[in-house]
């Protein structure tokens, strides 16, 4: 996941950015959590915090070579099906939808090569930049919410079908991709 | 005082600079179906390729601004996702009859819910509107080219879609005008002639 002329900690950064089935995940995340003022961000995101955290750790071990597209695509799906219909999720809920998806992103975010402290920087960049996309994300949707504006709420609802619908679609290219 | 007005310099950098960027593109990215970006592409091109599917959409976009609130926003809402539904039955090879037919009879049946100004309950329009999204789902998802980066071509397919129904529902909008609803009925008059000649030329071959 090295990018060319970066250091490691940006370089590390820019992956969730540059990888599409991470960025639609943690789009899902926040809109899931920021779609109903109040914004309640302190259970979520230190669930998401620590879990992302130590899948990124878990990478280091070498045992996880990448979690399956479908898996990720799973993710979003349940998150922008619950942003789509539009009644608002418990904490439970919602804080473990940020474990499963901080769990199947950080286990697919493996540094591929470098020497420790390399490896620990990348790492450390991404777990950076995960954070603050579901942070930002949360943040300006529920900014957006909060005006009394129906086509806002409206914009998100579709936002949601429109992630579950990617998200569909991905499941069944990764499964006919194993049916081969 | 001149009446003449100057070409705005502003205008003119402008529009040298997008000259400049036209002489800097290049053709062989236009037939990539491979990355992220050429996934991307292939994808939004997907639904814009027939004019059945486009009109469709379109047509639902028309209704639900002709049906108001909530069909507005409750038809682009279910829409995507039953489409996604049928296109992945379609990438897993599910058969489904009579996809074709059932395609172009969309056409007929919106258009003319459009053109003579239907106003349904809100499930029955759902209903109909998701039962044809099936349809047009499931052509996509047998025609989708397995070379494409999955992700990347179901954002631009879906994107593509979602595009469609807006455009649509922006037409829609001018319904609040009398010059506007001719319009928009005209146009769903049109759209179910153009699901005829599909019609008939499938009953045909």
């Amino acid at each position: 996941m090295t990018v060319q002329g970066m250091n490691h900690f940006t370089s590390g950064a820019l992956h969730p950015l540059m990888t599409p089935a991470h960025v639609l995940v943690l789009l899902s995340l926040g809109l899931c959590v920021g779609q109903h003022p109040p914004l309640r961000l302190k259970i979520p995101l230190s669930v998401f915090a620590v879990v992302s955290g130590m899948a990124l750790g878990w990478t280091m071990t070498g045992d996880i070579a990448g979690v399956h597209q479908a898996i990720l695509a799973g993710v979003a799906l349940v998150a922008g099906a619950s942003v789509a219909v539009g009644s608002p999720l418990p904490m439970w809920a919602k804080a473990t939808l940020c474990g499963a998806g901080a769990l199947a992103i950080g286990l697919d975010s493996g540094a591929d090569s470098g020497t420790g402290l390399a490896v620990v920087s990348t790492l450390l960049g991404t777990w950076f930049a995960l954070i603050l996309c579901v942070l930002n994300g949360a943040h300006y949707v529920s900014l957006a919410a909060e005006k009394d504006k129906q086509w806002i709420h409206i914009g998100i609802r579709v936002a949601g079908s429109w992630i579950v619908a990617i998200s569909l679609l991905v499941v069944a290219f990764a499964l006919r991709k194993q049916g081969r | 005082m001149n009446p003449k007005v100057a070409f705005p310099r502003s205008h003119l950098s402008c529009l040298l600079a997008l000259g400049l960027l036209l002489l800097m593109s290049h053709t062989a990215s236009a037939h990539s179906e491979a990355g992220n970006v050429g996934g991307f592409v292939s994808g939004f091109r997907h639904p814009l390729t027939g004019l059945d599917h486009i009109v469709a959409m379109v047509a639902v976009g028309l209704w639900g601004a002709y049906l108001g609130a909530p069909a507005m926003w409750l038809l682009p809402v279910v829409f995507p996702v039953v489409m996604a539904f049928g296109g992945a039955l379609g990438v897993l090879g599910v058969p489904l009859p009579g996809v074709e037919k059932c395609i172009a009879l969309s056409g007929i049946l919106l258009g003319l819910a459009v053109g003579v100004a239907a106003r349904p309950k809100i499930w029955i329009a759902a209903v109909l509107v998701g039962f044809f999204a099936i349809f047009h789902g499931h052509a996509h998802g047998t025609e989708l080219p397995s070379s494409a980066n999955p992700i990347t071509y179901a954002i631009g397919f879906v994107v593509a879609t979602g595009l469609l129904h807006l455009s649509g529902i922006a037409f829609g909008l001018l319904v609040r005008w009398p010059w506007g609803r001719v319009a928009v009925r005209a146009a769903g008059f049109a759209i179910a002639l153009i699901g005829f000649g599909f019609l008939f030329d499938l009953i045909k071959a």
